[in-house]
């Protein structure tokens, strides 16, 4: 029996939707536009990579009669070509601006694309100080009248620039070196950082560098490499970060006090990642307490964190993603790995995930603990 | 200048009305008459003055070419054969012969019986715009005329849908048509050989989609079809005799083998029988698998599908029926429909798109409520479901389709010019060749250099390799000769030839350039140095000293003569034929270098 044909027959039971989409070229990014669209951007170093602005099928944003629109089909609206790996896109909000990093890592480039035409063309480029060669920095953006790109491949050359003069708002001013593996604007004036040690912080931009941070003398023992989420704000009651490393451990941090976790758990996956540069930890802004990972082979995995208390304890997903295993129809003599995930914005238990294969999958998972 | 020009004829953006006219090498070819189906009046029909006002359509045009049986590439074919008047040959493959006048029928009946439309084309233009048609096997290459042959491709899509090659000379076209790059469960992919024609024309509509893959779609479909009957209740598929409703069953019965499902499904009576009809007929237009297991068992004969009797769609509890006509608008299907359309626990799925007016097109635009025959409405509370089954090439494909290829340049059709700049990019840099969005009515002329076959007299032939160096295969060499052109043919013969044949007289040009050195000895010593100069320089070359004191290079002469004024300066008379003014000049320049001191 085709063993992709028995998935799909049983994901019938396992998923309310679900989409498959075979792009010419594997993405590590999935960068929202609203909540209709997505960028994707290609990551390969010998040739040129094609940037993607895709709309998702109508099907999905309608809310009543869903099923008189029979297209279940990504439209391209925009595509563009980088000369080089892109590895993370943000998108300008309100604006039709894009940033990408990727390599070679001394600069940014800062794309536009337009109403009248499907293009998006390389408008600057944002010099940023690295010199070595496989390091790359991190992006994201604070979007206001004058948007700031945030960037940085260390702590030590972490800066804001002002998108259009280019004139550097901010910058971290300290001498530690520590490689960064995650930015994430919160709001206005305040960001989070995650090291690949697993040193997390909170920094106000109204201040001069003083984050809230988790310094310990155990970060960054054992060779593990670390990323992070905030939900939502970073602020107020609940508010919480997601860590998670490259062993497999998910910790769960209250932004009030980062150096004691509130939970610390082990999760059932293949360990350790085949490439830690890919772990990605999300939460859900449909659900509460609702995360997903990925980023340690083919899979996508939903936890629910409600009942996570103390250190140690085992968990088993909610719901794992297989799709990208089982589709994989021997394109690729190595099983696919799960390159990005992303939730949607607004349906609850939607998802997208790609993976190394190219393949791009849009799922609605089934919460089988449901009893209705 | 040679060129190859192309109109598409349809106006509008939207799909359907596919028309283009192609010009190439004096031959006017017409490719498709579609019809366009959201349209009631002239609007439907491609935009033909253009050509007519060329004088009768008949004289312009070589031939007329259908690509497949779908209404909106051939729907307009018999109003322009009959009613705007064409007599030549309309070429198609055998199973678009067999399907297209059933489904031009069909719409011919909804068209004047059921929407009682008065300018329209009748049952007998159908038989008689049927009669021109030249049917045409894949990969046979068919001769229209003495110049203009055209090839059938496989394009799967549906049935019997072709790519075809229309070739004049060294110059050729492909157009696809529609296409379908991934096979699907009863045809395959569309394939072309490195044909390398000048231009690729192909469709562009889901030219800027990423289609979703089919095992999505179907599981969709399943996903519909099993809730429905868990629940109880039952589902409609309105379907045409030919085309989705072959896959659908395929894909149903399998997923019932699978499942071990026992809820009946019905197929209308007739529709299995036409079915195997033209599946048996055409079984080499269906994939690999189906043709393996047609031998074993008849695909068609399902196992789990039986014919339907009108009196099931009375009985209790869950069914699905596949029944026609498609589009809900008569017949069987709209029975049943009547039937079951009060329940919620019900559904209708359709395949395909609806012709206006129609009740499949009602429900589809989200009517709930219809209005039927006597004034009774019919309250809609079963749910509608709209689901895409065509299989047509998306951006991977056409990129795929142009590396199969290998055109020169590439036209794409029905798109949006402004939408479509990054695709054309894409092609571009990819393929490294010009790529073209005509706007409809728009033509685009392409100019083009024919390669013109030339045959060389064997002893001019002989001649030049006689001449010393060998041809080297990459390296342009320079040979004289005559071009001769009698009738149609070329010929390269060398001059005396030419001139024997032309009975004309042979006339001699030779040049003389004198060079001036500086040397007081005598005539016979400059000669002397000259023929050493030469001879140590020129090891390629033939170089003598003649008895007279003149020195030879090849058939060229060089002599010294005094200067009449200044005794301390000597003239070379350097004189060669036309045919050696390379060689000629070369040995000019190189002696007014100067000569290497003499030992004394």
């Amino acid at each position: 029996m085709d063993p992709a044909e028995d998935w799909l027959v049983e994901s019938l039971r396992l998923y309310q939707d679900f989409h498959a989409f075979d792009l010419s070229g594997a993405t590590r990014v999935l960068e929202w536009i609203g909540d209709k669209g997505v960028f994707v951007a290609g990551y390969e170093s010998l040739k040129k990579n094609e940037i993607l602005h895709l709309i998702l099928p109508l099907r999905l944003s309608v809310k009543e009669n869903q099923g008189l629109f029979p297209e279940r089909d990504f439209k391209v609206r925009h595509g563009g070509f980088s000369d080089g790996s892109v590895f993370d896109l943000k998108y300008v909000p309100d604006t039709r601006l894009l940033v990408t990093s990727g390599l070679p890592g001394c600069y940014l480039r800062v794309w536009q694309f337009a109403e009248d035409s499907d293009v998006i063309k390389p408008v600057s480029t944002i010099a940023v100080p690295e010199k070595q060669g496989n390091f790359w920095p991190r992006v994201a953006v604070f979007s206001s009248v004058a948007p700031g790109v945030l960037h940085g491949s260390r702590l030590s050359d972490l800066k804001i620039v002002d998108l259009e003069s280019q004139k550097v708002m901010y910058s971290s001013g300290i001498s530690d070196s520590e490689e960064l593996s995650s930015l994430q604007v919160l709001d206005a004036d305040i960001f989070a950082f995650c090291c690949t040690s697993g040193h997390l912080g909170i920094v106000d931009t109204r201040q001069k560098w003083a984050p809230l941070e988790n310094i310990s003398p155990n970060l960054g023992s054992g060779g593990e490499r670390w990323c992070a989420e905030v939900r939502g704000m970073g602020q107020g009651p609940g508010s919480c970060i997601a860590s998670l490393g490259s062993e497999g451990q998910l910790r769960l941090l209250d932004t009030r006090d980062l150096c004691h976790p509130i939970s610390s758990v082990q999760c059932p996956v293949s360990t350790p990642s085949p490439n830690p540069e890919l772990l990605r930890v999300s939460w859900a802004p449909g659900l509460d307490n609702c995360l997903a990972i990925s980023g340690f082979d083919g899979t996508v995995q939903v936890y629910d964190v409600t009942s996570w208390d103390g250190m140690g304890i085992q968990v088993e997903p909610l719901f794992t993603h297989r799709g990208h295993i089982f589709l994989n129809e021997n394109k690729m003599d190595t099983a696919p790995q799960v390159t990005t995930h992303t939730w949607h914005p607004c349906k609850p238990r939607t998802l997208l995930s790609a993976a190394s294969d190219a393949s791009l999958h849009v799922w609605d998972w089934v919460d089988l603990r449901a009893s209705c | 200048m040679p060129e190859i020009r192309v109109t598409p004829l349809g106006a509008g953006q939207d799909v359907g009305r596919s028309c283009i006219l192609v010009s190439i090498a004096g031959k006017n070819v017409m490719l498709d008459c579609g019809m366009h189906m959201g349209f009631n009046d002239d609007r439907r029909f491609p935009d033909f003055s253009y050509i007519t006002q060329n004088g009768r359509l008949t004289d312009f045009l070589d031939c007329v070419i259908i690509s497949h049986f779908h209404l909106d590439h051939c729907g307009a074919l018999p109003y322009f054969s009959e009613m705007v008047g064409y007599d030549g040959p309309i070429y198609m493959t055998h199973p678009t012969q067999a399907i297209c006048p059933i489904l031009l029928e069909d719409y011919r009946k909804i068209a004047v019986d059921k929407k009682g439309e008065a300018n329209f084309f009748t049952s007998q233009m159908i038989k008689d715009c049927m009669k021109k048609v030249v049917a045409v096997h894949l990969h046979q290459t068919v001769q229209v005329d003495d110049e203009l042959e055209i090839k059938a491709y496989y394009a799967g899509h549906v049935l019997g849908a072709a790519m075809f090659q229309i070739k004049v000379g060294s110059e050729s076209v492909v157009y696809t048509g529609d296409y379908n790059m991934t096979p699907d469960r009863h045809l395959g992919a569309a394939w072309i050989d490195k044909c390398r024609p000048n231009l690729l024309i192909t469709e562009s509509t889901y030219a800027t989609t990423i289609r979703d893959s089919k095992r999505c779609r179907e599981r969709d479909f399943l996903k519909k079809v099993h809730e429905t009957v868990e629940r109880g209740g039952k589902v409609l598929i309105p379907v045409f005799a030919l085309g989705r409703a072959q896959e659908l069953c395929i894909l149903l019965e399998t997923f019932w083998e699978r499942m071990n499902l026992k809820v009946p499904i019905y197929f209308s009576t007739g529709l299995t029988e036409k079915a195997n009809h033209y599946y048996k007929l055409f079984i080499t237009w269906t994939n690999q698998k189906i043709r393996k297991t047609f031998v074993q068992r008849n695909m068609f004969e399902f196992k789990h599908i039986k014919a339907f009797d009108r009196a099931f769609a009375d009985n209790p509890g869950p069914m699905v029926v596949f029944a026609t006509p498609g589009m809900l608008h008569a017949g069987q299907s709209l029975q049943i429909f009547r039937k079951w359309a009060g329940n919620e626990k019900n559904m209708v799925i359709m395949p395909g798109y609806c012709v206006q007016g129609t009740v499949g097109h009602k429900i589809l635009s989200g009517q709930r409520k219809l209005e039927m025959e006597g004034r009774q409405v019919l309250e809609v509370k079963m749910q509608v479901e709209y689901m895409s089954f065509s299989a047509h090439a998306d951006a991977k494909g056409i990129m795929q389709l142009v590396g199969q290829a290998e055109p020169e340049r590439v036209l794409l059709v029905h798109g949006e010019a402004k939408k479509m700049e990054f695709l054309r990019q894409k092609i571009e840099q990819e393929f490294r060749v010009s790529c073209y969005m005509p706007a409809n009515g728009e033509t685009v002329t392409l100019p083009t250099s024919p390669s013109i076959p030339v045959g060389i007299s064997l002893g001019l032939l002989k001649r030049e390799m006689a001449q010393g160096l060998l041809p080297e295969a990459k390296k342009p060499r320079l040979l004289h000769g005559t071009l001769v052109m009698k009738d149609s043919s070329f010929r390269l013969v060398s001059s005396e030839q030419a001139l024997k044949e032309l009975g004309l007289a042979e006339h001699q040009l030779r040049f003389t350039c004198r060079v001036h050195l500086q040397d007081t000895r005598k005539e016979q010593e400059t000669a002397l140095r000259v023929y050493s100069h030469l001879k140590s320089t020129l090891k390629d070359h033939c170089v003598q000293h003649l008895p007279d004191g003149s020195v030879t290079v090849e058939s060229i002469l060089i002599q010294a003569a005094a200067h009449s004024e200044d005794p301390g300066t000597k003239v070379l008379l350097v004189s060669w034929t036309y045919q050696d003014e390379e060689l000629g000049s070369f040995l000019t320049a190189l002696l007014k270098k100067g000569l290497p001191q003499a030992p004394s």
